[in-house]
C-alpha cells in the first residue's frame, strides 16, 4: 500500500464516473415520457404551456447537447433546479440525506452487531438446535416481503399496543432524542432484518470454510486455546469476503431505502428518487444517481484498503 | 314548476342551516391533522402536479364551486352572470367581458388590502412565458384586464369562453405587493406562502408535513376560521395512511382506496363518508388500432363487460353509468345507446364482423389474432383489479388482452400518444366540465390520444362552450353524449365516489366533488371539544 497507488486509483475514478454519467443520462432519456407529462393529468393544462415548459428547460434541444450542458454545470458544482419543486437540487437533496443516513446508518450498525456474532456462533455450533433455528429464521428474513412485515409491525405496535408511532420522522413540534428514537425503532429494525439474515448466513459459511482449513488444525495442535483459534485465526480470515459484501451494502445506504421510507413516511433520498422518477425530474435524478455512483466507487476503494488491514498478505503497489 | 319548487325547498334548507348555525355554538380552536397520500412537490398551485389541498387553505379565490359543484362568491361580491351584468357579450357576439366586484375591506394575511390590481397581477404572472407553471389554462383567452377602481376588475376575453370560472382564478389570487418583480418559479415566498385564505403556511417540511395556521385577517369575520391549525402529514403509502387513521395519528384522509375502505368502517371515533364526486371511470378504445377501428368490435367489447362484476370485486362503492357526464350535471342524459351485458350478443357481433375462433381460444380474422395491449395505472389497486375483471370478461368472448401497465410520466405519455389499444382509467372534471370533454373527445383534444374524431361532436362541444344559454348547452351536450356513445369513443363505466374518513369531532365538514380540493372552504369547520 502506498500513496502513489491510492492516487492512481483516485484518478481512474474520474473517467469511470464520466462514463457512468453518460450511461445514466442515456437510460433516463430512454425511459418513456418527460417532465411535462406529469402535469398532463390535469384537464386544465394546455399543450402550449407544456411546450413552453420544455422550451424554457431546454428539453427541446438534442439529448447530447442537453448532456454536455448538464455535465459541464454539474462538474462546476451547479446542480441546477428541480423541475418539480422549483428549488435548488442541492437543497432538496441536503434535506433528505440526513434522515436517510440516520435510518440507514442505525439499521446498518444494528444489522452488523447482530449478524456477525450470530453467524460466528452458528458456525461454531454447526448442526445444533441454535444453528437450525438461525438458518430457519434467516431464510424467513430473506424471503419475507418487507412491506408485509412492516404492516404487521405497524398494526401490532402502533394500532393494538400503541407503544410506537406508525410512521414519520418525528412528532410535529417535538424533535427530541427520545421521540426520534421511538420513530426509528420500527423502520430501522425492519431494514436490519434482511441484512441480518443475509450477512449472518454469509459469515456462517465463510467461517465454516475457514474452520476446516489446515492452519486452524495446526493452531489447535500447537495447543492454542479455542478462543484464540476462533477469534484471532479463524474470524479474521473469514471476514475478508464478508467485508466485500458488507461494504457494497454500505454504499447503498446513500441511495436510500425506497420501500421502507415509503411505508414509514420517512423523508429520505429513496422517496425523493421515486417521486423524481415518476416526474422525470432529470436534475434531481442525475444528482442522486451520481451521488450513489460516487459512494460506490469510493467504498470500493476503501474496501481494497480495508483488505490490506484485515489481511496483511494483500498488498498493493 | 318543479324547478321553482326545488328552489323554494333549497331556500328553506338554507334558512334551516343558518338557524342551526346560530343555535349550536361552535367550539373554537383545536388542530386538525390530515393525512395526504401524495408527496407535495410545491405549494404553488399553478405549478403543482397534484391536487391543491394545502393551497386551497391559504389562497382565496374570487368564486369557488361548493359541495354541489355550484359556484359561490368568495372574495367577489357575487358570481358574474349575464343577469347581474357581470358577463357582457360584445355586439358582434364574438367577445365578452367579465366584471368582478371585490368585497370592501378584504385583507391579505399580512394586513395589506386586497385590490383589483392583485387580480390583474395574478393573470400577468401566470401568463408570463418565463413562468413555468403548467396550469396556464384561461390566460391566453384574456385580452386585457382593466381596473377602473380598487374594487372592480373588468376582464376582456377575446372569445366567448363559458368555462372561464373553472380556469385561472380558480386557485386563488396572488398578492402583488409581495410577488411583483420576483421570479415566481423560485421565489422563497413558496416556502411559507400566504394569501387571503382562512389559513397561512407557517412550516413546510419537505416529505414530512405542512402546517397552516389561522389567518386573523380572514374576511369572513365572525371568528372564522374556527380551527387554529391544520397539519397536513405526507404519508405516501395508503396502507400506512389507514394505519394512522386507526391509531389516531391522523384524523382526516380522503380518496381512501375502495379496497382498504372496509378496514376503517368500524374504527371508534371515525366517521366514513362516501362523497359524491365529478369523477368517472372509463374504458377507452384506440381508434387507430386495426381491430378497434371497426365499430362492431368496440360494440362487442362494450357488450362483453359486466359492470356489476367489476363493482363487486371492488366492494360495491361504484355507481354504474352509461354516459361520461356525471349525474350531478343537469345535462347528463339517460337517452344514450346503452350497452347492457350480453356476451352472447357480443360473440354474434364478432362472428358477423368476420372473426372466427382460433385453436387457442382467441378470435382471428385474416390470419391475425384479436389481441389487444391493455394499459392502466401500475400500482393503483382499484384500476388494476377492474382491469383484471375486464380482461377475463373479454377472454370469455375470445379477445386476448396483454396487460401493459405504467406509472407516472410513462403512463401520461402513453395515454397522450395513444400507445395502447385499451385503456382503463378515471377522470375527474371541474365544476364546468365542457372544456374537459373537448380535451377527452375533441379531434384535437389535448387528452385525446385515442385518435377518435367526429366533426359533429367537435361542433356540438364547441357550441356548448361558447354560449351562456343553459337550454342550448343542455341540448348540445345531450346530442354530443348520444354521438360519443354511438361511436363508442370510450365506454363510460362508473361514477366514482370518494371515500373520506374524518374524526367524529369534526363538524360542518363539506366535501368538494370537483377536481379542486376538499379544503376549498374550511373556515366553517370546527372540532367538538
Amino acid at each position: 500500500m502506498n500513496f502513489g497507488y491510492l492516487m492512481r486509483r483516485a484518478l481512474v475514478t474520474i473517467p469511470l464516473l464520466l462514463g457512468v454519467s453518460i450511461l445514466l443520462y442515456a437510460v433516463l432519456q430512454l425511459a418513456p415520457g418527460g417532465p411535462a407529462d406529469v402535469y398532463a393529468d390535469n384537464p386544465g393544462v394546455s399543450a402550449e404551456s407544456l411546450a413552453n415548459l420544455e422550451r424554457e428547460l431546454g428539453l427541446d434541444q438534442p439529448v447530447p447537447i442537453q448532456y454536455l450542458r448538464w455535465v459541464g454545470a454539474f462538474a462546476r458544482g451547479q446542480w441546477g433546479y428541480s423541475i418539480r419543486t422549483g428549488r435548488a437540487v442541492t437543497i432538496d437533496i441536503a434535506e433528505r440525506i440526513g434522515p436517510t443516513l440516520l435510518l440507514g446508518g442505525v439499521a446498518f450498525a444494528l444489522a452488523l452487531l447482530i449478524a456477525i456474532p450470530l453467524g460466528v456462533f452458528s458456525a461454531l455450533r454447526r448442526y445444533s438446535a441454535v444453528d437450525y433455528a438461525f438458518t430457519l429464521l434467516s431464510f424467513l428474513g430473506i424471503s419475507m416481503p418487507i412491506f408485509w412485515l412492516a404492516l404487521m409491525l405497524q398494526a401490532l405496535f402502533a394500532v393494538n399496543l400503541r407503544w410506537l408511532p406508525s410512521a414519520g420522522l418525528e412528532t410535529i413540534g417535538d424533535s427530541g432524542f427520545v421521540d426520534r428514537l421511538r420513530h426509528l425503532i420500527l423502520p430501522a429494525s425492519l431494514l436490519a432484518v434482511a441484512n441480518v439474515a443475509s450477512w449472518g448466513r454469509f459469515v456462517r459459511s465463510s467461517m465454516l470454510d475457514v474452520l476446516t482449513l489446515d492452519y486452524i488444525r495446526t493452531a489447535r495442535a500447537k495447543g492454542l486455546n479455542e478462543r484464540l483459534v476462533t477469534y484471532r485465526h479463524a474470524l479474521r480470515n473469514a471476514l475478508i469476503p464478508v467485508v466485500t459484501v458488507i461494504a457494497l451494502d454500505f454504499a447503498g445506504i446513500l441511495s436510500g431505502a425506497v420501500i421502507t421510507e415509503t411505508i414509514f413516511a420517512w423523508p429520505g433520498i429513496g422517496r425523493l428518487f421515486i417521486e423524481s422518477m415518476n416526474g422525470r425530474d432529470y436534475p434531481v435524478l442525475m444528482a442522486i444517481l451520481m451521488i450513489g455512483s460516487f459512494a460506490l466507487v469510493v467504498t470500493n476503494l476503501f474496501t481494497d484498503v480495508l483488505y490490506s488491514l484485515v489481511d496483511p498478505r494483500i498488498r498493493y503497489d | 314548476m318543479k324547478r321553482e319548487l326545488s328552489r323554494y325547498a333549497l331556500r328553506c334548507f338554507g334558512v334551516a342551516i343558518l338557524l342551526g348555525g346560530i343555535t349550536a355554538a361552535q367550539d373554537r380552536g383545536g388542530t386538525l391533522t390530515v393525512g395526504l397520500s401524495y408527496d407535495v412537490d410545491t405549494l404553488d398551485p399553478y405549478a403543482s402536479g397534484f391536487l391543491t389541498d394545502v393551497q386551497s387553505t391559504f389562497l382565496e379565490p374570487l368564486i369557488y364551486p361548493d359541495e354541489n359543484a355550484r359556484y359561490q362568491p368568495a372574495m367577489a361580491v357575487e358570481v358574474p352572470t349575464q343577469a347581474n351584468r357581470g358577463i357582457r357579450i360584445s355586439a358582434d357576439g364574438k367577445k365578452m367581458t367579465v366584471t368582478y366586484k371585490l368585497r370592501p375591506n378584504l385583507k391579505w394575511a399580512d394586513g395589506e388590502p386586497v385590490t383589483s390590481a392583485d387580480i390583474k397581477f395574478t393573470w400577468e404572472a401566470v401568463k408570463n412565458p418565463k413562468y413555468l407553471g403548467s396550469e396556464k389554462d384561461g390566460t391566453d383567452e384574456i385580452e386585457k384586464i382593466d381596473t377602473p377602481d380598487p374594487l372592480t376588475a373588468v376582464i376582456s376575453y377575446n372569445q366567448i369562453y363559458a368555462g372561464f370560472k373553472a380556469s385561472l382564478f380558480g386557485y386563488g389570487i396572488l398578492p402583488k405587493h409581495v410577488l411583483e418583480g420576483k421570479d415566481l418559479n423560485k421565489d422563497p415566498y413558496w416556502e411559507k406562502p400566504f394569501g387571503a385564505g382562512p389559513f397561512k403556511v407557517t412550516e413546510f417540511k419537505r416529505g414530512q408535513y405542512i402546517i397552516v395556521d389561522r389567518n386573523p385577517n380572514y374576511w369572513r369575520g365572525g371568528g372564522l376560521p374556527y380551527l387554529d391549525r391544520i397539519i397536513f402529514k405526507i404519508i405516501p403509502n395508503t396502507n400506512t395512511l389507514v394505519t394512522q387513521l386507526k391509531s389516531g395519528e391522523v384524523q382526516f384522509a380522503y380518496n381512501i382506496p375502495y379496497t382498504l375502505a372496509p378496514s376503517v368502517d368500524n374504527v371508534p371515533g371515525l366517521k366514513v363518508i362516501r362523497a359524491k364526486t365529478l369523477g368517472f371511470r372509463h374504458l377507452t378504445f384506440n381508434h387507430k388500432n386495426e381491430f378497434l377501428a371497426d365499430l362492431n368490435v368496440r360494440k362487442a367489447i362494450a357488450l362483453a363487460i359486466d359492470r356489476d362484476a367489476i363493482n363487486k370485486a371492488l366492494g360495491g362503492y361504484l355507481q354504474p353509468t352509461n354516459t361520461f357526464v356525471v349525474s350531478s350535471f343537469d345535462y347528463a342524459t339517460k337517452n344514450v345507446p346503452i350497452y347492457k351485458y350480453d356476451p352472447e350478443a357480443a360473440k354474434r357481433l364478432l362472428a358477423k364482423a368476420g372473426y372466427v375462433m382460433g385453436g387457442d381460444g382467441v378470435l382471428t380474422k385474416g390470419g391475425k389474432r384479436l389481441s389487444l395491449k391493455f394499459l392502466s395505472q401500475a400500482g393503483r389497486t382499484e384500476y388494476e383489479i377492474s382491469q383484471q375483471v375486464v380482461a377475463s370478461q373479454l377472454k370469455a368472448i375470445g379477445i386476448e388482452t396483454v396487460i401493459d401497465n405504467k406509472a407516472g410520466a410513462a403512463l401520461a405519455s402513453s395515454r397522450r400518444n395513444g400507445s395502447y389499444d385499451l385503456w382503463y382509467s378515471g377522470w375527474i372534471t371541474p365544476a364546468d366540465p365542457i372544456d374537459s370533454y373537448i380535451s377527452f373527445y375533441g379531434t384535437k383534444g389535448f387528452n385525446n390520444g385515442s385518435g377518435y374524431s367526429n366533426p359533429k361532436v367537435d361542433k356540438l362541444l364547441n357550441d356548448a362552450v361558447t354560449t351562456f344559454d343553459p337550454l342550448l348547452v343542455k341540448s348540445d351536450l345531450e346530442r354530443a353524449q348520444k354521438l360519443v356513445l354511438n361511436d363508442l369513443a370510450a365506454l363510460p363505466l362508473f361514477e366514482a365516489p370518494s371515500v373520506i374518513a374524518v374524526t367524529e369531532k369534526l363538524q360542518n365538514f363539506k366535501s368538494n366533488p370537483t377536481n379542486q380540493s376538499n379544503f376549498r372552504e374550511p373556515s366553517g369547520w370546527w372540532l367538538k371539544k
